[in-house]
């Protein structure tokens, strides 16, 4: 095979005593697209940034056509034609899109000034050029996310790139969303580019990447030609496990329970139909469907936290006025979406957190002694197999799934009956989210009521024992048991959707 | 809404502070005889000058999501420093000119190095220089003391028709400071740090040099409006800046400007210096206390950012 236009060498990273990679070999070729996978903290990140001079290595080399390239600043990648499309939103929504496209190497006049009709001029060609359908002068705020993501996209590439590397570009994704930049990965591929494509979406590596590496612990354990490969043996690579085991058993009579969660007619907007389900004591139902679907809002407006109007009853009892406070005492607790914005209190110990909402557990009076909060957190450890080695340290100071795995134990503090888990397992690695599902198969066997909200087929169909799919704000189908097939969710989710104006469905 | 507009074109906050002003203006005609004279419009337009080249300079900071609070102390430093060097001569004008002007620059680069190479939330290193820069003003002179040439003072009094020449430098400066901000690379940056300053860092822009030059040119702009108050009095006055930290920020936001940073622009700032001023006027012509003044710029902003803040929402 040629030269590959990027590579590692040898690469090692050691921050401190801590020694993050180990002599990885890794190539990208030009006309092919490399999927690096592995769990959260194998080293992918580093690794990206050892490949465009953001850090330097401790051990071997950066190879660019051939030789060795010594950056030390992610500008001279940059120049040198290795574009990155973050993980983070670059973009800036106070500028227009041009702006953000050409920031910080704006075209001049023979005065200096920002050029602006050239400014315009390279931005549409540019846009033309990967097939986006967007005016260079709007302003990125008014983008939707997918369009923020092309512009992203047209950001990385405003040089002549000769490697494009993706850092999850599709988390924040629809299907249609998804499939539109595959077509533009596909075709940047073709005229020759080499691309890089990080991704926890197996399906999605299947489908796009022509070659796999993946690295666990810092070390390369497998690489080769996507052809070689399955989702099982990808997996094993990055865990040392089979996809089967990464999931729980399911319930054997779903619907065997009573009926702890009962809805009928519930609106949660006037232009919407009315949404009718149940979820069993023992049973864990499915909310399925495309991101902007409906699928929070139908979860928030049970929590009492969006306004609904519909009869809603808790093991038969009816609760017309329903707030989050209301729901929590009644035993109606939900997890939410985003543990960092509305979940975790980020400056606060693990202890704190854990006792957040019950701060007084266990107290007569309304002073909390010194040391409660820690004493109580404590035996966390043992029951949720939540791995601190401090409970007072910062909660921030833990893993993703540690994390998730503390607000799970805070929220079984309030006794609930019903438990709505929105996206429980995002931005957690593979061996975290499979304690995770054993957790909440667990609860389900111990009589509880679970409603799981999810964007990752993998899961809904791994965990799920009912499954209702949603499109457009509305119930669409309901699946159970062998039915509940990633083909069957997304034939009801994706039928006749988008509408988005840059992106083309 | 294209770039164009967010630099430029009228916005609703625009319109909003345009009927203000005309409400205002009716209420002037009808309260008073003297209100429509040339002499008050040009007394009015005096007295908006210091004001709008620190809103201004307010402006910059703001929109690249900082705050300057040094303008008290800066203000107050700057006249007795030049009034001190000023003299009577032209030659000890210029010096005292360049001298201010350099002081200014560095009292900017030094608020604006420590808020971004130390990381010192800018709220607390620009009340720290303000306070040390209002203690050495007052260390030189207790009173209001030193000169500047009668040919200069007259300069702050001279007039074309109505506009006090004042009131051209500053119209000058705004379309200026406009103009910067909608067609130099600086400018993009003041938008693109205020808005996301790790996004800006990421796309590689120099946030932490873009931000000194900020805070530089927020100094600079100060020491402007420093010779200019000084010109006016005839004489340095160590408490010349007091409270030009806070009123500097009202016309900011009531102009439309985010707090947060990166959205806004020099256009709303204007019109919320006229607005102010002319309130004031009027509020003086209807014999109501200054002390009602202050009650009603204080409504007047809390009632611009509800405004803002309820739009965010929907």
């Amino acid at each position: 095979m040629a030269q590959p236009y990027l590579a590692a060498r040898g690469l090692s990273k050691s921050f401190g005593p801590n020694e993050v990679l180990k002599g990885i070999e890794f190539e990208v070729h030009g006309h092919h697209s490399v999927a690096l996978c592995g769990e959260n903290g194998a080293g992918k990140s580093t690794l990206i940034k050892l490949l465009t001079g953001l850090y330097t290595p401790t051990g071997g080399h950066v190879e660019f056509e051939g030789r060795e390239a010594g950056w030390s600043d992610p500008r001279q990648s940059l120049a040198a034609g290795i574009a990155v499309v973050h993980q983070e939103f670059s973009v800036l929504g106070a500028l227009s899109i041009a702006e953000n496209i050409y920031l910080g190497a704006e075209p001049r006049t023979k005065m200096g000034l920002i050029d602006r009709r050239a400014l315009k001029r390279d931005a549409q060609a540019l846009l033309d050029d990967l097939g986006i359908s967007l005016n260079p002068d709007d302003l990125v705020e008014t983008l939707s996310v997918a369009d923020k993501q092309m512009v992203e996209i047209a950001k990385a590439l405003r040089v002549e790139a000769k490697v494009l590397i993706l850092d999850e570009p599709t988390a924040v994704l629809s299907q249609n969303e998804t499939k539109h930049l595959f077509r533009i990965i596909n075709d940047l591929r073709e005229r020759g580019m080499g691309l890089v494509y990080v991704s926890h979406r197996l399906d999605e590596i299947f489908e796009i990447c022509t070659d796999i590496t993946v690295i666990k612990d810092g070390v390369v354990t497998s690489k080769g030609p996507t052809t070689d490969y399955t989702h099982d043996s990808v997996i094993a690579a990055m865990v040392g496990r089979e996809l089967g085991d990464l999931f729980p058993h399911k319930a054997a009579n779903p619907t065997a329970g009573e009926k702890v969660l009962e809805v009928e007619n519930l609106l949660v907007a006037p232009h919407l139909p009315p949404a009718s389900l149940d979820v069993h004591a023992g049973e864990i139902v499915g909310l399925a469907g495309l991101v902007g679907s409906g699928r929070t809002e139908l979860a928030l407006a049970l929590f009492g936290a969006a306004p609904s109007t519909g009869n809603v009853s808790l093991m038969g009892e009816p609760m017309p006025h329903r707030d989050p406070a209301g729901c929590i005492e009644a035993g109606i607790l939900m997890l939410t979406e985003s543990r960092k914005d509305d979940g975790l209190f980020l400056n606060s110990s693990v202890a704190r957190n854990f006792a957040a909402t019950t701060p007084g557990f266990g107290v007569h009076h309304n002073a909390i002694p010194p040391g409660h909060e820690e004493r109580r957190a404590a035996v966390l450890k043992d029951r949720r197999g939540v791995v601190v080695d401090h409970v007072g340290l910062p909660i921030s100071a833990l893993s993703g799934g540690n994390q998730q795995k503390v607000l799970i134990a805070r929220l079984l503090e309030n006794r609930p009956k019903l438990l709505i888990l929105d996206e429980p397992t995002r931005g957690v690695d593979v061996g975290a989210k499979s304690e995770i599902y054993k957790t909440l198969r667990e609860l389900a066997d111990e009589g509880m009521a679970l409603l799981v909200i999810s964007s990752e087929l993998i899961e809904i169909v791994g965990l799920c024992d009912r499954v209702h799919v949603m499109r457009d704000g509305e119930l669409a189908k309901e699946l159970v048991g062998d039915e509940i097939t990633e083909e069957a969710i997304i034939t009801v989710a994706a039928a006749e959707t988008s509408t988005h104006h840059g992106v083309a469905a | 809404m294209s770039t164009i507009a967010r630099a430029t074109r009228a916005q609703p906050v625009h319109l909003v502070v345009i009927a203000l002003i005309a409400i205002v203006f009716v209420i002037g005609f009808s309260a008073s005889d003297r209100f429509a004279t040339p002499l008050n419009m040009a007394n009015v337009q005096d007295q908006m000058v210091a004001l709008a080249i620190v809103a201004l300079a307010q402006t910059i900071v703001i929109l690249s999501g900082g705050i300057d609070l040094s303008y008290a102390g800066a203000l107050s430093f700057l006249c007795v420093v030049f009034a001190a060097i000023a003299g009577d001569s032209a030659g000890a004008l210029l010096l005292a000119m360049a001298a201010v002007v350099a002081l200014g620059i560095l009292i900017g680069m030094i608020n604006g190095g420590i808020t971004a190479y130390v990381g010192v939330h800018p709220l607390i290193t620009t009340l720290g220089t303000s306070t040390i820069l209002a203690g050495a003003a007052l260390l030189i002179t207790r009173q209001p003391s030193g000169s500047v040439p009668l040919f200069f003072e007259d300069f702050t009094y001279g007039r074309l028709g109505v506009m006090p020449f004042g009131m051209i430098f500053v119209i000058a400066l705004y379309l200026l400071i406009g103009f910067m901000l909608w067609r130099t690379t600086f400018g993009t940056r003041i938008y693109a740090i205020g808005d996301n300053e790790a996004a800006a860092a990421v796309s590689g822009l120099p946030v932490r040099q873009t931000k000194v030059a900020i805070y530089a040119l927020s100094g600079l702009l100060c020491a402007v409006a420093a010779m200019y108050m000084t010109g006016r009095f005839g004489v340095g006055d160590p408490r010349a800046g007091v409270g030009f930290d806070l009123r500097s920020i009202t016309p900011v936001i009531v102009g439309g400007t985010l707090l947060a940073g990166g959205k806004g622009g020099v256009l709303g700032t204007a019109l919320a210096v006229i607005l102010l001023a002319f309130l004031a006027n009027v509020l003086n012509f209807m014999n109501i206390s200054s002390y009602y003044q202050w009650i009603a710029e204080g409504l007047i902003i809390i009632a611009a950012v509800s405004f803002f803040a309820g739009k965010g929402k929907s």
